[in-house]
């Protein structure tokens, strides 16, 4: 049964798009309303799995998914020609990262409930891509996993261009076409993973059973850390991400950094370090010398950009920045961490991204210093926008807080003096993070008002349950976050030990 | 030997006989008579149910003192020819109705269905031949029909010239395989595919045969459209009627490398592997160099013209793979081009009656009429490669076969160009979902038929790669 709901997951949004067409764009209420509620169910759904996959802790996971803890485990003939199959599962990890999603697309819909242009696609749109995202955050099959990952390409542009503002053709085709150049890396050391294994199989639990030949290791890994860090907007590959936030409407933006950008970091640590370790200790340092401008630069930009969309993209670009640092950490409290981080950094940016749509909907300005005095107005939005904002530089009691210290604490355990010097650098960056976080909170919330702002309204019902939702997330994750990292630890030791025996083959050849 | 299949021969029979009897209509009917269409209708979907009939079994049935063979591969092949066939027929009828783009209304419906399914016929024969005659015969009978049918507008100056410089070029390029068959003969003594399969694996190093061999590349070169011979086909894609661009564009492409399927894993079989790294770099710079000439185009035919140019490299990465793999794959994606072009051809087609076939004219086709750009949209992506539409399935599976014999280096190359060919299918659904329209929009009218094929073609591009159905059904009737 459980099995079941969990692979209706991807289908739903599915479903309510093939329900949607028939019905006339005059009805478009009760077509969103039937997103919306397709939304929510699976969000019900993903909860309801989420507790099962913490109550099932103790039980063992299916077997043939070994070293991988499994749950929901659904194996398929697919495509036989190429041996593909349609094999699921979740562990921890998978199934938080659903949730993220899940609540992503939930918040986003309903940010987007006035948009303008033709709702009923932009609707389904949004619909596809949270399928496609659910199918990478489920996958197990290599050539699924990737399938659902290109997939994100058609809605990004479409949704970017059709419905963004600003230089939103330029901004989508930079976005789509960096995002398909790192799928093109990625796609190609796909092949060679699967001709070098020899085993006819893409599933990554069988390939991770056996060790790929080294010199294959050497090339394949970085061309495949790379392709994924695209998506992630690890340093080089971060230009598409401010331009194209800035052009997103409000609900994609939330998706692309909430949850798109995960999907990045996620497949560098379930592909790329799961199946190739051996690389993985060899070429991480140098990863972790690219961060510095992740993590140390990204916030000095951030401070002088005026557009609220550029500093939210610029913060982004440095948290992705700490999520990689966890990962290239090769410890378990920096694996912990990072993968924590993914997740509050989902709910974090959306929140973010969420506030600033919802003030530009009224100010019609991202533009940071137009506005001023608009707490006096817009209280509660601006107080939202201000959580985010601390949130965002790890304040105690939110989540950030938490992921943070795992990731610093991670990254300085390794026992590398380069680690241990952009973790102090990463440390101090915070600092600059308050600057940009406190200096645009100042300028956009409190100050001289224009006089043409008199006539604002705060936020509605409909935005008011966003920003609470978020709110919540940000808060239970970073109040009790002992369960979220028991159930990341369990589904992180298998890579763990995938990467520490590693070593030991290194040093022992 | 096995004669123990003429019903296998029905098929191509029937299509043989049948455009004569299309033809044959005119005499008894009126000009505007719409019998001879309905006949070519029958008969087109009679053929096309019938080949689905030949159980896909490791068929070999000869006929005809052994030049006629009917094959798996064949089949399969037979059924990508006819439904590019039907498809062209359907796009064309419109034609006959009213004119399209500036051109004038086409006449003699009947002859035109005639003329494809001659072309159809040549296709048939290539994938059946047994010896060098036949296969001459099939790739010049798949070839002449098609001079005929882009001049079929006779008042148009430009279909004339397109027409003009295509048979100056085909017929360079069928000396050229003329030249080629010629060595192939000399060195071989004999035009038995079988007999020169066995010349060839005992003296794979004598310099006519590597003559010959570049010679005949030469010819199908042109026919395929690979670099360097790929100069003629933006020209002849424009100047011809849309229902025959599209008809060149898969058809006769599907022809053209169904015969070099048949040549190097038939008679070239024991040197194929000295071939590949020729057949990579033409597969590498094809599609590189299609992919270029695609960037800057502004219109729609010249555009399908390179982007078919660039499919065209995409398909000879397949040919580098283990046989069954490679006609497999090439097949499947045949199939899945064949869709997508369509698709995107009756799109074309219904914008072209209006207006010009140009990347403006697109404008302000989201808000005037959604499904239509979401048909556009889907033909596109899928041409480009993106999962989950049936082009990014065909495309792995070309890539896996060329994977398979450890062509990395071109797979991850073609892999990349995937990222520029992107770039300039967005660039046309930008066209029609962003850019704003400049004046009043003329109106589009949809008849049925366009309707009900544009919504056939679109969910077979969204489901035929992710539903297993079409790959195991192919793959499926090989054995590897």
């Amino acid at each position: 049964m459980d099995t079941l709901l969990f692979n209706v997951i991807w289908a739903i949004p599915l479903l309510a798009v093939a329900i949607s067409v028939p019905i006339p764009s005059t009805r478009i209420k009760a077509i969103k309303l039937l997103h919306i509620i397709s939304g929510t169910v699976v969000m019900g759904i993903i909860g309801y799995l989420t507790y099962r996959v913490y109550t099932m802790g103790a039980e063992p996971a299916d077997p043939k998914a070994f070293p991988l803890l499994l749950r929901f485990f659904t194996d398929i003939p697919w495509l036989s020609s190429i041996n593909a199959h349609y094999t699921v599962g979740a562990d921890g990890l998978n199934i938080l990262l659903l949730f993220l999603t899940a609540a992503i697309v939930w918040t986003g819909m309903l940010v987007s409930w006035n948009i303008k242009g033709n709702q009923k696609i932009f609707f389904a749109l949004i619909q596809i891509l949270a399928t496609s995202v659910y199918g990478v955050f489920m996958s197990i099959d290599l050539v699924l996993f990737f399938a659902f990952y290109e997939m994100e390409a058609i809605c990004m542009y479409l949704m970017i261009a059709g419905y963004g503002s600003g230089k939103k053709d330029y901004g989508g085709k930079k976005l789509t076409l960096t995002l398909a150049f790192g799928s093109s890396m990625i796609l190609a050391t796909l092949f060679g993973i699967y001709f070098q294994s020899g085993l006819d199989t893409w599933n990554i639990a069988a390939l991770s059973r056996i060790t790929l030949p080294m010199n294959f290791q050497m090339w394949a890994f970085p061309l495949m850390f790379m392709g994924f860090a695209v998506s992630s907007s690890l340093f080089p590959f971060h230009f598409w991400s401010p331009d194209g936030h800035s052009a997103a409407p409000t609900a994609v933006s939330m998706l692309a950094a909430g949850v798109m950008m995960k999907m990045g970091a996620y497949g560098c640590l379930r592909v790329a370090m799961f199946l190739m370790p051996e690389a993985a200790k060899f070429w991480l340092p140098y990863v972790v010398a690219l961060l510095i401008f992740n993590v140390v630069l990204g916030p000095f930009i951030a401070i002088r950009h005026k557009d609220l969309k550029y500093i939210t993209a610029y913060s982004s670009i440095s948290h992705l920045g700490l999520i990689f640092l966890g990962l290239a950490a090769l410890t378990p409290v920096g694996l912990r961490g990072a993968s924590l981080q993914m997740i509050s950094h989902g709910f974090l940016t959306g929140l973010f991204f969420a506030t600033i749509g919802m003030i530009y909907e009224r100010t019609h300005t991202r533009d940071i210093t137009q506005m001023g005095g608009i707490m006096r107005k817009l209280p509660f939005l601006g107080v939202g926008f201000v959580i985010a904002g601390f949130a965002g530089l790890g304040l105690p009691g939110f989540s950030g807080f938490i992921a943070e210290s795992n990731i610093f604490i991670g990254a300085f355990q390794q026992d590398s003096t380069i680690t241990r010097f952009v973790t102090i650098l990463a440390i101090l960056s915070i600092t600059t993070t308050a600057v940009y976080i406190l200096q645009t909170a100042n300028r956009m919330l409190h100050g001289n008002m224009p006089a043409k702002y008199e006539t604002l309204t705060d936020a509605d019902l409909r935005e008011k349950i966003v920003v609470v939702f978020l709110v919540l997330c940000l808060l239970i994750i970073g109040v009790c976050p002992g369960w979220i990292a028991d159930m990341l630890d369990t589904s992180i030791a298998p890579i763990f030990d995938r990467i520490a025996a590693a070593t030991a083959t290194v040093v022992g050849g | 030997m096995n004669f123990t299949l003429p019903s296998f021969i029905i098929p191509d029979a029937l299509l043989l006989l049948f455009p004569f009897i299309v033809i044959g209509s005119r005499l008894f009917c009126s000009y505007r008579s719409q019998i001879p269409w309905r006949i070519a209708n029958i008969g087109f979907i009679a053929i096309f149910v019938l080949l689905n009939f030949i159980p896909l079994a490791n068929n070999v049935g000869k006929f005809f003192i052994c030049n006629w063979k009917i094959d798996d591969f064949g089949v399969l092949m037979r059924e990508v020819l006819m439904l590019s066939a039907m498809l062209g027929m359907w796009l064309s009828k419109d034609y006959f109705e009213h004119g399209a783009d500036g051109k004038p209304q086409m006449h003699q419906i009947a002859e035109f269905t005639g003329a494809i399914a001659f072309a159809t016929f040549g296709g048939f024969t290539i994938v059946s031949a047994c010896d060098m005659l036949t296969f001459f015969l099939g790739l010049e009978i798949a070839t002449i029909p098609m001079y005929a049918l882009t001049a079929w507008n006779k008042k148009d100056q430009l279909g004339s010239e397109a027409a003009t410089k295509y048979i100056m070029m085909g017929s360079v390029a069928t000396a050229f395989e003329l030249f080629g068959f010629s060595y192939l003969y000399g060195f071989s003594g004999s035009i038995y595919f079988n007999d020169i399969r066995m010349a060839v694996e005992a003296g794979a190093t004598h310099p006519l045969l590597w003559l010959s061999i570049l010679f005949l590349f030469c010819g199908i070169g042109f026919k395929l459209t690979l670099f360097p011979f790929y100069t003629w086909a933006p020209d002849v894609y424009e100047g011809a009627p849309t229902p025959v661009t599209a008809v060149l564009s898969v058809t006769s492409k599907a022809a053209a490398i169904a015969f070099l399927v048949v040549l190097v894993f038939g008679p070239l079989a024991p040197v194929q592997e000295q071939i590949a790294p020729f057949i990579a770099l033409l597969a590498g710079v094809t599609l590189f160099v299609g992919n270029l000439g695609a960037l800057k185009q502004t219109r729609l035919r010249r555009f399908m013209a390179y982007s078919s140019i660039a499919q065209a490299g995409y398909i000879m990465i397949a040919l580098l793979g283990p046989v069954e793999m490679a006609r497999t794959a090439i097949i499947y994606y045949l199939f899945i081009y064949a869709v997508s072009n369509y698709l995107a051809f009756f799109i074309f087609g219904i914008i072209g009656h209006h207006r010009e076939e140009t990347f403006d004219s697109l404008r302000g086709l989201s808000q005037q009429n959604p499904a239509l750009a979401i048909a556009l949209a889907i033909s596109m992506f899928s041409l480009a490669g993106i999962p989950p539409l049936a082009g990014f399935f065909g495309k792995f599976h070309l890539f896996f076969a060329g994977a398979t014999t450890g062509h990395y280096a071109l797979v991850a190359f073609a892999v990349l160009n995937n990222v520029i060919a992107l770039y300039y299918y967005l660039q046309l659904i930008k066209s029609a979902w962003i850019d704003e329209p400049e004046d009043h929009l003329s109106p589009l009218r949809l008849t049925k038929r366009q309707r009900s094929i544009i919504v056939a073609l679109s969910a077979a591009v969204v489901l035929l790669g992710v539903l297993p159905f079409l790959s195991n059904n192919i793959f499926g009737g090989f054995t590897f």
